[in-house]
């Protein structure tokens, strides 16, 4: 993935579900090196809203733009984003390595590939088919998932859920490794996630 | 996009391989479809006409137990949202329907010759019954594909994803139903007309399907 400059802007973002305005009028401004915490009690809206700075989600009303040298069209956000979250689910009937080939774009891939599974300790169960994983490997996966093609925006919902204290540990340090060149946004209710963060927003 | 498609075809066929669902549910219905019926008629004799439509009933229903299979899968096993971060939509549209026409040819593999061998079905105009059969498989998968995705995006399962496939299906098995039972009772006047309109059908739908699928797995 390449290191251009990347901004992500979100003006007055709102979302209702019927008559359940979950976010009003939220702003963001990010660019490469900077971080965000959303955090907020359960069903405040985090989740929805990192689904809607990732494209995944259309907000109600407002904006969200991508930009590098140029504004990226909301098709191709996906292309440059890491995304990861509770919705997520990785396929059981194929192993870490075949999900993670599935997910990889790109030369040099492979090598990645190693090196992460060497790093989230999954490297000795690369050919168990993950519907034998427990549900903290299953949240190792999906963070490997996440970070596979290097992107230059990572959005993580949740990441340290399931995970033992060695996991979370992991998490963090890959974290502090990569945020000064990437932009960086986490739902959590952490306080140890949110310390990696160099700012923050409270929903609800 | 060809590179995605590949990735997605390969990542479809492991799993359907590994876990042989769809494909084992639809054989056996054809099996015992096939090998109730053929108990059943105890060796009367049908007319060409009746063994086109129970051919035709025959492989409807066992491909509709499959054909939805392929979104239905991502939406229940919850792996739809990691398939979109993934790839893009025009890729995942080929890819899925690349692996219908697949699935289609497999079970028309098993369903006709096991129906001609069980029902004693001679067959007049062997390259007309083919391509009638072929056609009409191809226009099954075609549009059921994009179907599949609807069903699956609005929750529903098989069922109603037979449902919601007749009314479109209609046209197609009824063509097919009449061509194949002229290749089984007369030989030299095959109606090339019947397969150009189904070829004509499937290439439609799925151009349709190909623009449509965007909004359906997006929004």
């Amino acid at each position: 993935m390449d290191t251009d400059h990347y901004t992500l802007v979100a003006r007055d973002i709102s979302k209702s579900f019927g008559r359940n305005r979950l976010l009003r009028n939220i702003n963001i401004a990010l660019s490469t090196g900077e971080s965000l915490a959303v955090t907020g009690p359960n069903g405040s809206g985090k989740s929805t809203l990192l689904m809607i700075l990732a494209g995944l989600l259309k907000q109600g009303a407002g904006s969200v733009t991508h930009a590098a040298s140029g504004e990226i069209h909301r098709d191709d956000w996906l292309a440059h984003i890491g995304y990861t979250g509770p919705l997520i689910n990785a396929y059981d009937e194929l192993t870490a390595v075949e999900n993670i080939m599935f997910a990889r774009h790109g030369a040099g891939a492979c090598a990645r590939m190693e090196a992460l599974l060497e790093r989230f300790r999954l490297a000795e169960h690369r050919d168990k088919k993950i519907k034998h994983y427990s549900s903290g490997m299953k949240q190792r996966l999906k963070i490997i998932l996440s970070i596979i093609n290097d992107p230059p925006v990572l959005i993580l919902d949740e990441p340290g859920t399931n995970l033992d204290a060695e996991g979370k540990d992991l998490v963090r340090s890959y974290i502090d490794s990569v945020r000064s060149k990437k932009i960086i946004i986490i739902a959590t209710n952490d306080p140890d996630e949110e310390t990696l963060c160099t700012g923050g927003i409270r929903l609800g | 996009m060809v590179r995605d498609i590949i990735r997605n075809l390969r990542k479809d066929f492991r799993v359907e391989f590994r876990s042989r669902f769809a494909l084992n549910v639809s054989i056996a219905f054809a099996v015992i479809t096939t090998t109730a019926l053929s108990l059943a008629a105890g060796g009367v004799p049908f007319s060409p006409r009746v063994q086109s439509m129970l051919l035709w009933l025959i492989i409807f229903f066992s491909a509709m137990n499959g054909l939805s299979h392929i979104f239905v899968r991502e939406e229940d096993q919850g792996t739809s949202l990691f398939l979109r971060i993934t790839a893009s939509a025009d890729s995942i549209f080929a890819s899925k329907l690349i692996y219908n026409l697949a699935f289609m040819a497999i079970v028309l593999c098993v369903v006709t010759p096991l129906f001609m061998f069980f029902m004693q079905v001679t067959v007049r105009d062997a390259v007309y019954f083919a391509g009638s059969v072929a056609g009409g498989g191809l226009s099954i998968a075609a549009s059921t594909t994009i179907m599949a995705a609807m069903v699956a995006k609005a929750g529903g399962k098989g069922s109603l994803f037979t449902i919601i496939s007749f009314p479109v299906l209609l046209p197609v098995l009824w063509l097919s139903i009449l061509s194949t039972a002229s290749s089984i009772e007369s030989a030299g006047h095959a109606d090339y007309g019947t397969l150009i309109f189904l070829l004509a059908f499937s290439g439609f739908i799925t151009a349709i399907s190909f623009l449509l699928f965007r909004y359906v797995w997006q929004d």
